[in-house]
């Protein structure tokens, strides 16, 4: 099974290749992004002193993860999705001799490898540029990829959710923006969580959102109370459940309304 | 025992009935209205394993629908379905693991990819062990004659060479069941033909069992030994092909050129068990019956009409034979 899974990865980072372009664009892309937020930041600094309780170098260090992680985070097959359901190549999705899940757990595994290409090309070339403090400790890198790859079932679940309401609306697109807005807010793309209202950041410490990219960064430049990270983690593996049963769920009534109603 | 048993089976589409304008925008909103839609009317069949079976029926005729419940798509209303002692809709992917599918011109090949990626992925995904997987390849090339489209991508290629990389594609995994819905659609004769020898070859080879639906009935012709014949979600034959040939296709159709015709031939004259299907200056088309007339009692009748200078005849094809049929001249 798990063979079928990174056959499935290989043909979709395989897609990407064909398209060399892609790699640039979507590198160059981030690397805007990055300059966007730095300039931003520093304004910021060097007008009030203060970058969000965090360093300008800190800070520095966070937007240039955060551009590097969160393709990890907010790519996935959801349009890959959304397009098997509106052309109805879905019914033949439907008779693989594996799940439509494994299937697409499989893709989005070989867009994850595409997303830390470009994460870490990005990386490099920040480094280059602005130069990155480097993790407290060796055992904060590792809290760091572990809290990293436990993202990856959580989006990909939220990606499942998502892209079964194209069952129901046809259309995957508006859906998809309001994902990607809610972990982007959530997950401390648009600012550090600490800069939200309190209530924000107590709604927050549940949700699994702020351990997809802002936990690990903060995990990275030692700014994590290390006495949390055992709640953080079970907090983790608990929604990957959740998220789990509600993704199946919700998918399986969504089948069953095509196979009742075909389609 | 049969490889699919199919008993009573029953599918009743749900179909939301629109409603024009603003209000009936609202009304579709708060109370919508449904029409219920019956597809396939209680149908009974079993299929043994090996069997060519030609499922044939117009345009709406459950045909499709059939098929997309035998393969676990659409759960039936009511009625039994066994395939391989699978209950399909209840256990869909176990199920999936012995069939193969082809709908119209759905690809489940990798748009970007060379064809051969997806070969791969299929070998894969079904445990296909390597020498399986080689020995098919390399037959499958050699009929559907693949050679030169295995690295292309599959975006790439023409109608005719994407039907052909699906078709072998489907036969892959050595399936025990091959669904084929309109596989010849849009192609050209010699696709067809190439097609039509392969899955034939397989089945000999293989045992297959292969259940096809087309319009193309010079598929049907060629390939299958047995038809099912649907109208309206019933079946209204079901058996060996040339039985269906011989007892509903007793017409010959005639085409005679005359000349020094006087007036309408069909307002003047009769002919027991002949019918005047066309009628020009030149030329009558007659269709008459084997068993109650001849062409020289035809012949002599209409030659006190006027001077018959050629004859052409045919028997009737399983085309003209449903044509008939679905004008309702036969009671089956």
């Amino acid at each position: 099974m798990l063979r079928t899974i990174f056959a499935l990865a290989k043909m979709h980072l395989n897609e990407h290749n064909i398209y060399k372009s892609n790699f640039y664009l979507f590198s160059f892309n981030r690397l805007i992004e990055v300059v966007v937020y730095i300039f931003v930041w520093q304004a910021i600094y060097y007008q009030t002193g203060d970058a969000g309780g965090f360093t300008l170098s800190q800070m520095i260090t966070y937007y240039i993860l955060v551009v590097s992680i969160n393709p990890i985070v907010l790519w996935g097959i959801n349009e890959d999705m959304g397009h098997s359901i509106r052309t109805g190549r879905i019914n033949k999705e439907l008779l693989n001799p594996i799940s439509y899940f494994k299937y697409y757990f499989g893709m989005n595994l070989g867009e994850i490898a595409f997303a830390v290409i470009v994460g870490i090309a990005v990386f490099v070339v920040c480094a280059i540029f602005w130069g990155v403090t480097l993790p407290v400790s060796f055992l904060n890198f590792i809290i760091f990829l572990v809290l990293i790859l436990l993202g990856i079932p959580i989006t990909f679940f939220l990606q499942m959710i998502a892209g079964t309401v194209g069952f129901y609306s046809g259309s995957i697109w508006g859906i998809q923006i309001l994902r990607k807005a809610v972990i982007s807010i959530f997950a401390g793309v648009i600012a550090p969580i600490t800069l939200f209202p309190a209530w924000f950041q107590a709604l927050s410490n549940y949700l699994p959102f702020q351990e997809l990219i802002y936990t690990p960064i903060n995990i990275w430049i030692g700014e994590f109370d290390m006495s949390q990270i055992v709640f953080v983690l079970i907090k983790q593996v608990i929604w990957i459940v959740i998220l789990y049963i509600i993704a199946k769920k919700f998918f399986e009534h969504a089948v069953k309304k095509i196979t009742i109603n075909g389609g | 025992m049969a490889i699919i048993e199919v008993e009573n089976l029953v599918k009743t589409y749900k179909i939301l009935q629109k409603q024009d304008g603003l209000i009936g925008y609202f009304k579709n909103l708060v109370r919508p209205k449904y029409k219920e839609l019956t597809a396939v009317k209680g149908i009974n069949f079993n299929i043994e394993e090996g069997e060519l079976v030609g499922y044939i029926g117009e345009n709406g005729a459950g045909k499709s629908t059939t098929i997309k419940m035998l393969t676990g798509l659409l759960t039936p209303t009511s009625g039994k379905i066994v395939v391989n002692g699978i209950v399909p809709y209840e256990k869909r992917i176990e199920n999936n693991k012995s069939i193969g599918a082809v709908f119209g011109q759905k690809t489940q090949l990798w748009w970007d990819l060379p064809v051969i990626e997806s070969f791969r992925l299929i070998k894969q995904m079904y445990k296909l062990p390597d020498g399986e997987y080689r020995k098919n390849l390399k037959k499958f090339t050699q009929i559907l004659e693949l050679e030169e489209l295995l690295d292309k991508q599959v975006k790439n290629l023409s109608l005719g060479q994407k039907m052909r990389c699906e078709i072998a594609a489907t036969f892959l995994h050595n399936p025990k069941i091959v669904y084929l819905d309109e596989p010849t659609i849009g192609l050209d004769v010699f696709v067809k033909e190439n097609i039509r020898k392969f899955i034939k070859d397989i089945n000999r080879e293989k045992k297959t069992t292969v259940i096809l639906t087309t319009h193309d009935l010079k598929d049907i012709e060629d390939v299958c030994n047995r038809i099912i014949l649907l109208d309206q979600g019933e079946i209204i034959y079901d058996g060996d092909k040339q039985k269906f040939k011989d007892i509903y296709g007793k017409y010959v159709f005639a085409e005679l050129v005359v000349s020094n015709k006087n007036g309408k031939l069909s307002d003047t004259i009769t002919l027991n068990g002949c019918e005047i299907v066309e009628e020009t200056e030149k030329s009558i088309k007659i269709k008459f019956n084997h068993e109650e007339t001849t062409i020289m009692q035809i012949l002599n009748t209409i030659s006190n009409h006027c001077v018959v200078e050629d004859i052409h005849m045919r028997e009737a094809e399983l085309e003209d034979i449903l044509k008939e049929i679905y004008k309702g001249a036969h009671k089956c």
